[in-house]
């Protein structure tokens, strides 16, 4: 709860890791803050965008995860303990930045939170950050739950000030999305000072000789690091002596505990907290006396490699089991059962959880349920828009590609089946590469592509591609997915938002003006609710050559609904007239509407001309329904112009929609 | 001991609340637990869940398959696609309510032999792990209450009466006025006392 966050009186609280993780840096005094939201770490924006002028945080909602890297970097430049959070992938956009800072340090404590993703819950790729510490020389944390996440950021400034380097802590998604009771100490927060970058007279500048200088400091300063993690209250060793042993980090750590106590075994194991540098004695020590070591890390076999090389120096003849024998997998999440499985093996014993046979099980009880796949919210402005570009597509499916990004419009992907005409299966990389990868595809295949992109992701990565089509004139059409927000991560503003954290006015940045300073031509805005006029805008850029851009307006409609309600404006849902419904199914057919299905009886309708429409009609629910009313200019026998009691889809309310500002 | 709770619906339900009540309520009155929850796609009308674990010897954030004491679900498929977390003669409560899903929608559209799945064929289909199932009307019994908002409260109350679940009532409504907005609390706290009531 956010007012646990700040709570200066209470000793313990049940928080979210994420919330647990801004708790230790207000309580380690942060000054600056700065993020690009991403899933499983958006939460940590949140929470800081809430209480940032409560709590005297300077906080900034970057253009992408780099900028926000180069804007803590600077901070603890100049003189303030600073922060930023960011999700795997958003590493790899901070990268270049990034490894450079290792290079020339910091000054007051400056921490970076990164999260990994196994399983993929909200991520294009399954990476294990953990190499980006040790190519970087980085020191690296990783806690095992929020309670030691809050206490490891706090730790991490304390360390980043002592070594002069970014401290990096490396969650995943198990750990930032669960919540636990967390002990809290006071927040003993100092007043704002601004610091004297020149009073530090210390050089940030690194290349040719000065890198080679650097560098060398650089690599004693991993020694000491390691040093020091040799004796971190972050590695614990528990259990009897065994002679098998288990060394394991993160939140495999949680399942390892809960496994022996159900195998009713106490073996030695080895916690690592600090896995970049490794503690090399402290795991040799742990080494020496086993015959074998379990290693139950998810992803990569990052500490199994390193343990392996370790072995060979104080005990050559250990078996190791993990991922290079076979027993755990690289990818995916694990859990109990996974780690039980294994165990139970390696420790030759016998017990009678069958996980397998309940699977089995369960899974033929499951065989009835249909998929319930992520789709647009009612209202969502990109069903609009992706259901008259299917209409202005028509027959000519065949003669375009699709080139999609990340944003909630990915989604697509998942719904490949029902929006088929648009291929949403062709291409889909990483954030903006769609524009490039346009470009690419124009040159070397006759297809007309569409490009698409949203708002939020334009300013992130998409401007570079965009101006390299301009400046080519490629033969693209890139849409432009205007929602306002930062939609997919929930709702964050962004550049073209025109306010900031606890809701501060911004200098808006229109993408229109944008992309006249980068020389475009043909710019097209589309009110995307008007969907009758999105089909003609859609088929013109079809037909004529070079670079067409077409943004397609309207508000996120999550974010809208909440202005509505924080405003007092009531959302008036629309309905279906079952008494004239013709049973035609056009609003069902290629709408994909969460608020609409069909109904369970059928029922008739005879018309003025004696015809009778027979079956099952549509229905739209009251609750979900937001009122965009695109379904009702979808209908063929509703005239959205004209609204009359013949409609067959209408507002409750006579009141008329009103349309937003383009 | 350790009580396993899986609690499953369709985003925009007010899972959250639930396990949001819970957690403040263990914070208050001593008990250890540990949550895990589905976060990341901010769209609503996916499928989400909330593992809910309390006792002293918890530290896995996820709940072992066969091991749920209580299934509460928002919603009949989804709690259905969790069965396999449940305990064998584990306890469902279980809203009696089904949302369609778009493409089941989508489905029947391009084939008129398909047909939605009811809450009837899911119950069938739970007999086979637990004949304890408790079938709720929370929408009708949140306008009772006086709000529609409050079906997650009404399978709350109704959760504190199950056999062996180791809060208090008493515990969990003195946290209810610290989670929902001032002026709600008092449907809220009516909603609870009458999913309370359900159970018998």
């Amino acid at each position: 709860m956010i007012d646990d966050v700040i709570s200066e009186d209470k000793d313990k609280a049940f928080l979210f890791c994420n919330e647990a993780i801004v708790r230790g840096a207000l309580e380690a005094d942060v000054k600056v803050v700065a993020f690009y939201p991403g899933s499983p770490v958006s939460e940590i924006l949140d929470t800081f965008y809430q209480i940032s002028d409560k709590m005297d945080v300077k906080m900034e909602i970057a253009t992408n995860e780099k900028v926000a890297l180069e804007i803590v970097a600077g901070a603890s430049m100049g003189g303030q303990r600073s922060l930023t959070a960011l999700k795997s992938v958003g590493l790899n956009v901070a990268s270049d930045t990034f490894f450079s800072l290792g290079y020339t340090g910091v000054n007051k404590g400056c921490v970076m939170v990164f999260a990994d993703d196994p399983y993929c819950h909200s991520s294009q790729s399954e990476e294990d950050g953990r190499f980006f510490a040790e190519y970087g020389y980085f020191p690296l944390l990783e806690p095992t739950d929020p309670v030691e996440a809050k206490q490891m950021v706090k730790d991490a400034f304390e360390i980043s000030e002592r070594f002069h380097t970014l401290v990096l802590i490396r969650t995943t998604t198990r750990i930032n999305h669960q919540s636990t009771i967390v002990p809290l100490t006071p927040l003993n927060r100092t007043k704002f000072i601004p610091g004297s970058f020149r009073s530090y007279n210390r050089s940030y500048a690194t290349v040719g000789s000065r890198a080679r200088e650097l560098k060398a400091e650089l690599l004693r300063k991993r020694d000491r690091l390691r040093e020091e993690f040799e004796n971190s209250k972050y590695n614990i060793i528990s259990g009897d002596p065994s002679e098998i042993g288990i060394i394991t980090s993160g939140v495999s750590y949680n399942y390892v505990l809960e496994v022996v106590r159900k195998l009713n075994i106490n073996p030695l194991i080895l916690k690592l907290g600090t896995t970049n540098p490794l503690p090399n004695n402290l795991v040799k020590k742990f080494l020496k006396p086993l015959k074998s070591v379990v290693i139950v890390e998810e992803l990569s076999p990052f500490l199994e490699n390193k343990i392996k090389a370790l072995s060979k120096d104080v005990n050559p003849d250990i078996q190791i089991f993990g991922k290079l024998s076979g027993h755990f997998s690289e990818s995916n999440e694990y859990n109990i059962p996974i780690v039980l499985n294994v165990i139970r093996d390696v420790f030759n014993l016998s017990s009678d959880h069958d996980y397998e046979k309940i699977l089995h099980n369960t899974d033929e009880l499951k065989s009835i349920l249909p998929v319930r796949i992520p789709v647009f919210c009612p209202g969502c402005p990109h069903r609009a828009t992706f259901w008259a570009l299917q209409r202005a597509v028509g027959n000519k499916s065949d003669k375009i590609a699709f080139i999609n990004d990340i944003g909630c419009y990915s989604m697509l992907l998942l719904n490949a089946k029902i929006y088929s005409k648009l291929h949403p299966d062709d291409l889909l990389l990483a954030m903006g590469a769609t524009i490039g990868a346009a470009s690419g595809l124009s040159l070397a295949s006759e297809e007309k592509i569409f490009s698409i992109i949203g708002d939020s992701t334009f300013f992130h990565a998409g401007l570079p591609g965009m101006i390299n089509v301009s400046n080519n004139n490629e033969n693209v059409i890139v849409i432009i997915l205007d929602n306002s927000v930062t939609a997919m991560t929930g709702q964050q503003p962004n550049p073209g938002t025109g306010y900031g954290p606890s809701g501060v006015p911004k200098h808006k940045i229109p993408i229109e003006n944008v992309l006249k300073g980068m020389g475009f031509e043909n710019v097209i805005i589309n009110d995307c609710y008007d969907v009758k006029n999105s089909i003609k805008s859609f088929k013109k850029a079809l037909e004529q050559p070079g670079a067409t851009v077409i943004i397609s307006r309207g508000p996120c409609a999550l974010w809208n609904d909440r202005n509505k309600r924080t405003r007092g404006e009531k959302i008036q849902p629309f309905f279906v007239d079952n008494e004239i419904c013709r049973k035609c199914h056009t609003c069902m057919r290629d709408f994909y509407c969460p608020a609409i299905s069909m109904e369970s009886m059928e029922t008739e309708y005879m018309d003025d001309n004696g015809k009778m429409w027979k079956g099952f009609s549509s229905h739209i629910s009251t609750e979900l329904c937001d009122g965009c009313g695109v379904c009702s200019i979808i209908c063929p026998y509703t005239d959205h112009e004209n609204r009359s009691a013949n409609d067959v889809i209408k507002p409750f309310s006579k009141k008329r929609e009103v349309p937003h500002d383009l | 001991m350790t009580y396993n709770i899986m609690t499953c619906g369709v985003g925009g339900q007010g899972l959250m609340l639930v396990s949001n009540i819970i957690g403040l309520t263990c914070a208050e009155y001593g008990f250890n637990i540990r949550t895990a929850e589905t976060h990341g796609l901010a769209q609503r009308s996916g499928s989400i869940y909330t593992h809910i674990r309390i006792g002293d010897n918890v530290f896995s954030p996820l709940i072992p398959y066969g091991e749920a004491d209580v299934l509460l679900g928002m919603e009949a498929i989804e709690s259905l696609r969790y069965i396999e977390f449940l305990k064998p003669n584990g306890v469902i409560i279980l809203n009696d309510y089904v949302w369609q899903p778009v493409q089941s929608t989508f489905d029947r559209v391009n084939d008129s032999k398909v047909k939605y799945v009811t809450v009837q064929n899911i119950i069938e289909k739970m007999k086979e792990i637990t004949t304890n199932i408790f079938i709720i009307n929370a929408l009708e019994l949140a306008l009772k209450a006086g709000n529609s908002l409050t079906s997650n409260v009404i399978l709350l109350g109704a959760l504190s009466k199950i056999k062996g679940f180791p809060i208090l009532k008493e515990q969990l409504i003195s946290m209810i006025p610290n989670v929902v907005p001032k002026k709600a609390i008092d449907v809220n706290l009516k909603a609870f006392e009458i999913g309370y009531e359900e159970i018998k």
